[in-house]
């Protein structure tokens, strides 16, 4: 029987009353008028103890009796065919146990330099790679294409000579996949509105008052999680494999052995306990997880095969770079009138590389049109990488605006006002962001300073989507001697699930985040969300506290006649269950514990729907930043960043912030540093290593300083939204506004380097003289 | 295509190695004795006697080590790394390498007070060395004032690169035990963590400096 | 890794004794090598560790006030010993901007100096250029953004990598080298080999030779030094630029310049004609700005680097400056 419960929803301490049908055994939903004793405070991270201790086992550290090492070997060039592999000499190598091609016939057809041709398992991982050097492969090599210009053109070489098929992971949008023609490499335009012609958006920009038009250039982006892809695979029987695995998808890993090797899914189990870092580009088994399992197989052995630096930059994912042509348009009042954005990029072989959000979901305006198109050329293909198109999308989008804003004269936080005035969330972020920023100290004038360095302060609006998954089951066990264990497949990125799950489980029950224990990343628990699309805590945190919840009733259930009551008539806090309307009346939570029959019990809490659809389906953030940069060098450093975000109720502000921090730092490094630098003449990766893949470190972060504006919207039993995403999508284009507050000057392509900031003042300076 | 040797058909190798057997079928144990001093280790070594060095055949060698306080007598190359040994013969897997080319710090460990990546020094130059590691810094199971720091102030979020970054935390504590915020930047700047969890690592740093 | 035989001398003839095989390399910190060998650009048959012979670590003053730096001191030392911060700031300025802490605690001054180049095609396995003793430069007509802008005609467009190079030029350092009982001394200026001359290689240093010692001369009166390497990203990442200054001063009038830079051609690059401008003149923000300018006058920039150029030019006249106690960013 549903029942109706009223909450305080709203956007931080502006509350109003809504009523929200919920079913008979699920909490009342946390809402604005909850004070938490823990969700929503800075609880430390509960594997914090064994991250800094080096207990903790990654995927890397799995080391097994027995144990062999596997290594891929890759092709050296970026297109051609391979009809002839000679493994005898390398088969005879001491050591070598098993050598197995990734595809049982030949020929094999190369789209990349780095794609697999074949997996060598030894008993060190030396002589792996020893053996590798003794295969001899005759490469019939062909034309190839790295350059998604060149790519386009029509005599260019095609990368695939079939229709592709989009390959969609836990990490792309939903609703992204397309039906879309295929030309030479050009897969697209993907038009939106459906069906939409630009005449419309084009009369409409023509008689606007103001217009902006510029294209921007966005670069690929490697993943570079410090832990690289990888498994390690034991057959336990002759069909039962056991599989540790560096996943963001406990489930969707195991469902993918299952198939390839035609098991039922109990006969196989992942664990991914813990996990260094995926921002997208690990979702599947891959063709490492694959082959290492076929390699286990052969050679009866475990098998280990974690990829290396270089190949973790080119074979399994990057943010796929963009050419975006955005044209932009305001009517007298500063309102806009249209977008118009003609957008392609490369994902390599893959597909992926549309940047439109943006573009469509932060401001309101009367018409858009957007054309995306992929190309396809020979590399390394692209995957899901932290907000999808994204930072791209909101480089280009949030320069535009920018540029219209000082076009109009407007300021440009009061510009983004104006073009978001039904968004309740963004209206209280900007002004935050501008209280916090100290904004209307603000020099109006770009490129003021004196000297050659000089200061500039940037803004850039995000925007995200709020997903959350269906069906999660989280178990909550408590055991006749109090202790509480709560236990879900899903796997811990390191964005703090785990620790998630602990807070709202301690919250719940009345109890301290150390009385409960908690195990993860396991797929023989229940199932729990692929890590993608910032679901993870949105979409597991009601099943964990709906089964915390559903424990805690059996445990009224028991100390109701043991207190004289009615099991409804009871409360559980700071370790005891009491009668609420008597606190004395109390019993500690362990003698209630006692008198469980048996030996423990276990609640269950299933995801199901949300109660009702949020009024605002997006997730929106805005940070701003302040800048040097040196006029003479190039060299831009970001000095501050103020920013702010929402993801409903967060659940632990401490891990959540640092998931603000890290979006920032990645997008700090994206805007200024990260390039996948492919040689020009022979395809190959040139920086596919650490120290000329350049990646922001201790020197390069700025100070931050972030706020967590709370959003209540009671869709949910605990109200949460993630994180992950939102945090990195401003960044990259709040350092190119800031860059052109301090020089006046644009710079429309990323990485934004010396070369390219030297660039723009050189043309700027003969534009002047 | 398939290609392989050697394989016994008795199925999957039998399960329940015990850790220690374990370690010892990888060429490790561990000794009750006294650290000897470099020169009597690489005297042990000797295969072609000189009052002028020691050379080394390229096959394994016994080594001896003082890590964490504890002896370890390993059989390895001279080409195997630091890094290695620890990982692959002492299970020491709190030590990472990331990249394997001294760029990124996650291997970062200290020999005789100075910090030092582990993927690019060979074992063989650390014997006779006082090596620490990250799963030196418990004592009776207690963490140390620096590892709880960095829980209070999560300095951490995947961990993967956290053992190599509280190596050189615990470097400049030791040090400089009321650093600077400039100095703890310099001090973990052979660090990548690529979820970005530097502000909170100098938080957890300055914090246990306090 | 290839396996190698691993030679672990005691004392200098033991390292000449060890070098006795044709097949082998010297390792000192070892940070280049194994980089090198970890790719497989390098696979010698034996190592002859030279960090385990005490007698080439140490900073000693000379007889006539010079400094001797035994060549296996750690860059670590170098940057924190008090002396080199006081008579050679260029020098300690340099070794503390080398790549990391955990590098400098490790690598040494003689293997930084003869530390191959960083060029990404130089260092790949996937590439057999012709400093490989292939037969392409492969970032003459490729991806040349952090390449040589000057003495690049010639083949090769790889740029000097070692920063304490720079410094130690600027401050008119001579190198002892030694092979078994023979040592020589000469100017680290004469120690470089052009691409023109040899594209295999960096150096003379032939096979067998060591470098012993580095000799920094009784640092003139009034000699000032500074060294800066301009970076894209702070934490650990090669320079764009980088430039060592040593001047001679008179209050601010010049009385003699060495203008080194590095990251700019092949070899650490001697700028004559930026000296020549300063010479008898007091330093201003002006002039190192006309000093620059002559020190770019003959660079010809690849396709992907003349923004180099314009980093140079200011990396120049400030390291002037700051070498001059003048302030370059005065308005």
């Amino acid at each position: 029987m549903p029942r109706e419960v009223t909450l305080k929803v709203g956007v931080g301490k502006n509350l109003k009353e809504r009523i929200v049908e919920i079913p008979d055994n699920a909490p009342r939903p946390w809402d604005g008028s909850d004070d938490l004793k823990y969700v929503g405070k800075r609880v430390p991270r509960v594997d914090g103890r064994d991250k800094t201790s080096g207990r903790a086992k990654f995927t890397f550290d799995i080391q097994l009796p027995g144990m062999l090492h596997a290594k891929f070997l890759r092709s050296k060039y970026p297109a051609a065919v391979i009809r002839k592999i000679d493994t005898s000499k390398a088969i005879k190598y001491p050591g070598v146990k098993a050598i197995l091609s990734v595809q049982d016939k030949l020929p094999l057809i190369v789209r990349f330099a780095g794609q697999e041709i074949l997996a060598v398992a030894a008993e060190t991982a030396h002589q792996a790679a020893e053996a590798l050097k003794l295969i001899e492969v005759t490469y019939d090599v062909r034309k190839f294409v790295v350059d998604k210009d060149l790519a386009k053109e029509k005599n260019a070489p095609t990368v695939f000579n079939t229709q592709v098929e989009e390959k969609l992971t836990e990490g792309d949008l939903p609703g992204e996949h397309s039906e879309v023609t295929q030309k030479g490499n050009v897969r697209g335009p993907n038009i939106s509105p459906k069906d939409a012609t630009p005449e419309k958006i084009d009369a409409a920009l023509a008689s606007s008052f103001a217009v902006v038009e510029a294209t921007y250039r966005t670069q690929v982006q490697t993943h570079s999680a410090m832990e690289t892809h990888g498994v390690v695979v034991d057959w336990t029987a002759e069909d039962k494999l056991k599989c540790w695995a560096s996943t963001q998808a406990v489930f969707a890993v195991r469902d993918e052995l299952a198939g390839s090797f035609k098991l039922p899914k109990s006969n196989v189990r992942i664990i991914t306990k813990h996990m260094g870092g995926g921002f997208g580009a690990k979702f599947g088994v891959g063709i490492y997880g694959v082959m290492a399992a076929k390699l286990a197989r052969e050679a009866k052995a475990p098998v280990r095969l974690m990829l290396d630096r270089k190949e973790e930059h080119l074979c399994v994912g990057n943010r796929p770079d963009s050419v975006q042509s955005l044209k932009i348009g305001a009517d007298n009042d500063g309102k806009l009138t249209g977008i118009k954005l003609i957008s392609y990029g490369t994902a390599g072989t893959g597909t992926g590389a549309g940047t439109s959000g943006p573009a469509k979901n932060i401001y309101e305006y009367d018409h858009f049109y957007s054309e995306e198109s992929d190309v396809f050329t020979n590399a390394g293909p692209g995957a899901a990488f932290r907000a999808p198109g994204h930072p791209q999308g909101a480089f280009a989008l949030e320069q535009a605006i920018d540029e219209l804003a000082y076009k109009l004269k407007i300021d440009p936080l009061e510009f983004r006002k104006i073009n978001t005035p039904n968004n309740e969330i963004r209206q209280a972020q900007l002004k935050i962001a501008a209280e916090k920023s100290g904004w209307a100290r603000r020099n109006p004038n770009p490129g003021a300073d004196k000297g050659p360095i000089k200061r500039g302060i940037g803004i850039a609006n995000s925007v995200w989507y709020y997903f959350y998954g269906r069906n999660f089951q989280v178990s909550t066990q408590v055991n006749n001697d109090g202790t509480v264990k709560v236990t879900n497949g899903v796997q811990d990125l390191g964005t703090g699930i785990t620790t998630v799950i602990v807070t709202i489980a301690a919250e719940e029950l009345g109890l301290k985040p150390s009385d409960i224990q908690v195990s993860i990343g396991d797929s023989e628990y229940g199932y729990g969300p692929a890590s993608g699309g910032s679901v993870t805590t949105g979409g597991l945190s009601p099943a964990v506290r709906d089964s915390a919840y559903a424990a805690k009733m059996k445990m009224f259930e028991i100390a109701a006649p043991m207190l004289e009551t009615t099991a409804d008539k009871l409360a559980a806090a700071d370790g005891k269950i009491f009668i609420k309307e008597n606190p004395d009346k109390s019993l500690s939570w362990k003698q209630v514990a006692k008198k469980i029959p048996g030996d423990n019990f276990i609640a269950i809490g299933e995801r199901k729907e949300d109660y009702h659809k949020l009024d605002i389906g997006t997730i929106h953030g805005v940070q701003i930043i302040e800048v040097a940069v040196d006029t003479e060098t190039g060299v831009v450093k970001a000095e501050r960043v103020y920013a702010v975000h929402d993801c409903g109720r967060p659940m632990d502000l401490l891990t959540t912030e640092s998931q603000i921090n890290g979006g920032i730092i990645q997008g700090i490094s994206y805007a200024l540093f990260e390039d996948r630098i492919l040689d020009r003449n022979t395809g190959i990766m040139v920086n596919s290593n650490m120290e000329q893949y350049k990646i922001a470190g201790a020197l390069d972060t700025p100070e931050i300083e972030s706020v967590v504006l709370n959003v209540h919207y009671g869709q949910s039993s605990t109200g949460a939204i993630g994180i992950g995403e939102p945090a990195t999508v401003a960044t990259a284009g709040a350092v190119g506004n800031a860059i052109f507050h301090a020089t006046g000057v644009r710079v429309r392509e990323l990485p934004m380097t010396p070369d390219k900031v030297l660039i723009a003042l050189e043309a700027m300076k003969g534009a002047s003289s | 295509m398939a290609h392989s040797k050697d394989v016994k058909k008795n199925g999957p190798i039998s399960k329940g190695v015990s850790r220690r057997g374990f370690l010892k079928g990888l060429g490790a144990t561990s000794l009750g004795v006294a650290a000897a001093s470099k020169s009597e280790l690489l005297a042990k070594l000797e295969h072609a006697p000189s009052p002028n060095g020691t050379l080394l055949g390229k096959n394994a060698v016994a080594l001896t080590l003082n890590i964490n306080g504890k002896i370890h007598q390993v059989k390895v190359e001279p080409r195997i790394t630091l890094a290695e040994v620890l990982r692959d013969n002492l299970g020491l897997t709190g030590t990472k390498t990331g990249c394997e080319r001294g760029a990124c710090g996650a291997c970062t460990v200290i020999m005789e007070g100075a910090t030092i990546n582990a993927c690019m020094t060979l074992a063989v130059d650390a014997i006779g060395q006082k090596i620490e590691t990250i799963e030196g810094l418990e004592s009776d199971g207690k963490l140390s004032k620096l590892q709880e720091s960095f829980i209070e102030n999560d300095g951490l979020q995947c961990g993967f690169c956290t053992p190599g970054i509280i190596m050189s935390s615990k470097n400049l504590l030791d040090t400089n035990p009321k650093p600077q915020l400039e100095e703890v930047k310099k001090a973990v700047s052979g660090h990548i963590c690529r979820c970005g969890t530097y502000p909170k690592v100098f938080e957890s740093i300055l914090a246990a400096g306090k | 890794m290839n396996k190698f035989e691993y030679g672990i001398a005691k004392n200098i003839e033991g390292a000449f004794d060890f070098l006795k095989e044709p097949d082998s390399k010297i390792k000192a910190g070892g940070i280049d090598v194994l980089d090198l060998m970890k790719e497989g650009l390098e696979a010698p048959k034996r190592l002859v560790n030279i960090r385990s012979v005490p007698d080439l670590r140490f900073i000693n003053k000379g007889e006539n006030g010079e400094l001797r730096i035994g060549a296996t001191t750690t860059l670590a030392e170098i940057e924190s010993s008090k002396t080199i911060k006081a008579a050679y700031p260029a020098l300690a300025q340099a070794a503390a901007t080398i790549a990391t802490p955990q590098i400098r605690n490790v690598a040494t001054i003689g293997g930084n100096l003869c530390q191959r180049p960083r060029c990404w095609y130089f260092r790949s396995e996937d590439f057999h250029c012709l400093r490989n003793g292939g037969d392409t430069c492969f970032a003459e007509d490729g991806e040349n953004r952090f390449h040589a802008i000057l003495g690049n005609e010639d083949d090769c467009v790889v740029v000097h990598p070692s920063g304490t190079a720079v410094a130690l030029m600027a401050l008119g350092a001579r190198l002892v080298i030694a092979k078994n009982k023979e040592k020589r001394e000469l100017a680290l200026a004469d120690f470089w080999v052009t691409p023109e001359d040899d594209v295999t290689k960096e150096n003379i240093l032939q096979h067998g030779e060591l470098i012993t010692e580095i000799i920094l001369p009784k640092p003139r009166q009034n000699e000032s030094s500074f060294y800066f390497k301009q970076q894209e990203k702070q934490s650990f990442d090669w320079p764009i630029a980088d430039v060592a200054v040593s001047l001679k001063l008179k209050g601010k009038q010049c009385e003699d310049a060495r203008i080194v830079l590095g990251s700019a051609a092949p070899i650490p690059w001697r700028v004559k004609a930026a000296e020549q401008v300063l010479q008898g003149k007091p330093i201003s923000i002006k002039l190192a700005k006309q000093a620059a300018d002559a020190a770019m006058k003959d660079a010809k920039p690849l396709s992907e680097n003349a923004y180099k150029v314009a980093v140079f030019k200011a990396v120049i006249y400030r390291t002037i400056c700051w070498a001059a106690g003048v302030d370059p960013f005065a308005t």
